[in-house]
């Protein structure tokens, strides 16, 4: 019973990381930028559901509507205007870049909400549900499918449309992408805007779940970096399975060795994989 | 324009300039404040920051302090030492060798308090800690160096007396704390008080500074059946692990909570989860006491503050405000700006202030204060302890 439910608490985690890391993962496997806002972005997704909630009483499960779409034109904006003056370059000019813009978006949250932390308190939470001895905690469980919903529509889009087609031609090959006559500019704009996308509903349904503020930023940061390496550059899926992979690490390993080494377990399994799969879980060798 | 009419302008101008001379400026006190404005005790640095320009600005309002024949105004220099404490050492000397500050402040916490009090010592400036509760920090035989937060133990030894004498049945204890400095020193210091008051410590478990998710410990934690749940962290760290105890219908006869519910943010965060959490810190704005200094009594205070900030004051914007108010009423016992009199006069002290009655141990930490532990009922703070301003009794159960 005790495994159980430590295997549902690694499920529900592991979910809610997948979720946080799927935007970053295509971002980086597209675009080869390793997007430091990102976290930021996920931030921001809270902070539009928590004041949606507050001043209008739009429910944060609505609401990832309204932060996704806000957050996929700022993300277009910023890489049409910015990240696309330095693209081709190699991966730290990027890198440099979006933590710059991180420095001032966040900063920018900093000044304008405070750094105090924040929570959306729900007039009819769902509470949790014990089934056959495991507590389902619903919220979470809610903010997990929703979150599997809207990556399996990320993914539909990817393999059906012919945005996605170009998407993924433009990761597979830039130059025979743009021969073909794939605007690649916008396509990367696109791109990051999906990303950003991802991130801010994710924010959204997290607004439930953990505190809110500008501070948060880094730990969602790190949380898909893990994931990222973990899974696999560039797959959906393996942002899914390293999310997955993450969770469950922590949840056993708080039990096998304790909570406080949780961290560090994932990390000592970060090293040994990057040794000998330096491609992850389920991905191919990303760019060099 | 004529010569004789550059001379009229010129008269005019400078006739203009006498009138708006001020009769006598006042002569300034330069207090020096190191804190971590960014990085990430940026929040605490702030909180400090805004305890001690509201003493400064009332201070002025008022007329500024008077020692002696003279009249002073105050002036905070503050440097940001970014969260770095071996920077936070070399601008405390800066400010004392390139900024001339007559006195200082102590950096945030007890580490970077202890780190520069060797500085100040050395150049026999005095400085106030706001917020160092270690005693590690005051048993080193330094003069100069004096500390308005108790020793941890003055919070954790009311809280486990109080839950032992109460009848209820309570004998064990799960402690979960974070892997920090304070966090993880007070929840040592209640490992001992808990002992000291028959109650059983059956488990004691570390969580990791920006830790998650909490559902697994939790899980762990709950095995064991303890009666009473002791959780020490950051005001983020127990609104999550709070979520995550109602979310895994854990419900022990009593919850404390050290250092989140002092913060309104926390009641707000938690809703209904905050009732019955109890926890204990430094002042509370529901203390009262008739104090002398600038602000008068607690309740002026509070107005002040939140008539400034448009937020509740918390123990630590108390306790540096309190620093302000202190060093105030030694430099005018002491009639005087130099610093080895105005050492002398904290050394003496002994009043009432709004932050409660202060007077410095043989180590310059404070030994008169009795920390207040409270508990969030119905919503609202009330103070359990001490007796003197007691308001509500401590309730058990109700952790849902």
């Amino acid at each position: 019973m005790l495994y159980a439910q430590i295997l549902l608490n690694g499920l529900v985690l592991g979910g809610l990381y997948a979720c946080i890391s799927v935007g970053f993962s295509l971002v980086w496997g597209v675009l080869n930028v390793i997007n430091v806002l990102h976290g930021s972005f996920v931030v921001l997704g809270s902070y539009i559901a928590y004041f949606a909630y507050v001043h209008l009483g739009i429910h944060p499960f609505v609401s990832v509507v309204i932060a996704g779409a806000l957050l996929f034109a700022l993300g277009y904006v910023v890489q049409l205007g910015l990240i696309n003056r330095v693209v081709g370059a190699p991966v730290l000019t990027t890198l440099v870049l979006t933590f710059g813009l991180d420095l001032l978006l966040n900063n920018g949250m900093l000044l304008a909400f405070s750094a105090d932390y924040r929570s959306v308190q729900l007039a009819n939470p769902l509470g949790s549900k014990v089934i056959a001895g495991l507590v389902f905690p619903l919220d979470r469980l809610v903010a997990m499918l929703l979150a599997g919903v809207l990556t399996g529509l990320l993914y539909l889009l990817l393999v059906r449309s012919k945005i996605g087609h170009a998407i993924v031609a433009v990761r597979m090959d830039r130059e025979a992408a743009a021969l073909m006559g794939v605007d690649v500019k916008t396509i990367y704009a696109i791109t990051f805007g999906i990303g950003a996308l991802m991130a801010g509903a994710a924010g959204s349904l997290l607004s439930l779940v953990f505190p809110i503020s500008p501070l948060a930023s880094s730990e969602y940061l790190s949380i898909a970096f893990i994931v990222c390496v973990l899974g696999g550059l560039g797959s959906i899926a393996g942002a899914i399975v390293g999310g997955l992979a993450l969770g469950l690490i922590q949840s056993f390993g708080a039990l096998f060795i304790g909570p406080e080494h949780g961290l560090t377990i994932a990390f000592v399994l970060l090293i040994l994989l990057l040794i000998f799969k330096p491609t992850g879980i389920m991905g191919r060798r990303g760019y060099e | 324009m004529t010569h004789s009419t550059k001379s009229w302008l010129l008269a005019l101008a400078g006739a203009t300039m006498l009138l708006a001379t001020p009769a006598l400026a006042n002569e300034t006190i330069r207090i020096g404040a190191p804190l971590p404005l960014t990085g990430p005790l940026s929040p605490e640095g702030l909180k400090q920051q805004r305890g001690y320009d509201l003493w400064a600005e009332t201070v002025n309002a008022a007329g500024g302090v008077t020692a002696g024949d003279t009249t002073y105004d105050v002036e905070i220099v503050y440097v940001d030492y970014e969260s770095q404490t071996p920077r936070a050492v070399q601008t405390a000397e800066r400010l004392i060798t390139a900024d001339d500050v007559n006195f200082l402040f102590a950096p945030f916490g007890s580490g970077a308090a202890k780190a520069a009090s060797s500085v100040a010592e050395r150049y026999q400036i005095p400085m106030v800690a706001a917020t160092a509760s270690s005693v590690e920090v005051y048993d080193q035989g330094y003069q100069y160096l004096f500390g308005t937060f108790t020793p941890n133990n003055t919070l954790t030894d009311p809280l486990a007396r109080i839950v032992a004498d109460s009848g209820e049945d309570i004998s064990t204890v799960a402690i979960y704390a974070r892997n920090d400095l304070f966090p993880l020193a007070i929840a040592k210091e209640m490992e001992k008080s808990a002992g000291d008051n028959g109650i059983e410590v059956i488990s004691f478990d570390e969580y990791a500074i920006g830790t998650m998710d909490h559902a697994s410990a939790m899980t762990l934690l709950m095995r064991s059946k303890p009666d009473w749940i002791f959780a020490t962290g950051y005001i983020n760290d127990l609104i999550l692990i709070r979520r995550q105890m109602a979310d895994l219908g854990i419900e022990p006869k009593a919850l404390t909570m050290l250092a989140g519910p002092a913060y309104k943010e926390f009641i707000e965060a938690t809703g209904d989860h905050s009732n019955n959490v109890s926890s204990a810190a430094w002042w509370h704005p529901a203390v009262a006491y008739d104090g002398e200094g600038v602000f008068g009594p607690t309740s002026d205070f509070v107005t002040a503050f939140e008539a400034k900030y448009d937020a509740t004051p918390d123990y630590a914007e108390a306790s540096a405000a309190a620093a302000g108010v202190v060093l105030q009423l030694a430099i005018e016992d002491a009639g005087t700006i130099e610093p080895s009199a105005v050492r002398d006069a904290l050394a003496a002290m002994d009043v009432m202030t709004f932050y409660g009655p202060v007077h410095f141990g043989e180590n310059g930490q404070i030994d008169s204060l009795e920390p207040p532990v409270f508990q969030i009922q119905d919503g609202a703070t009330k103070t359990i302890y001490p007796e003197e301003i007691k308001q509500a009794d401590m309730r058990f159960g109700g952790i849902e």
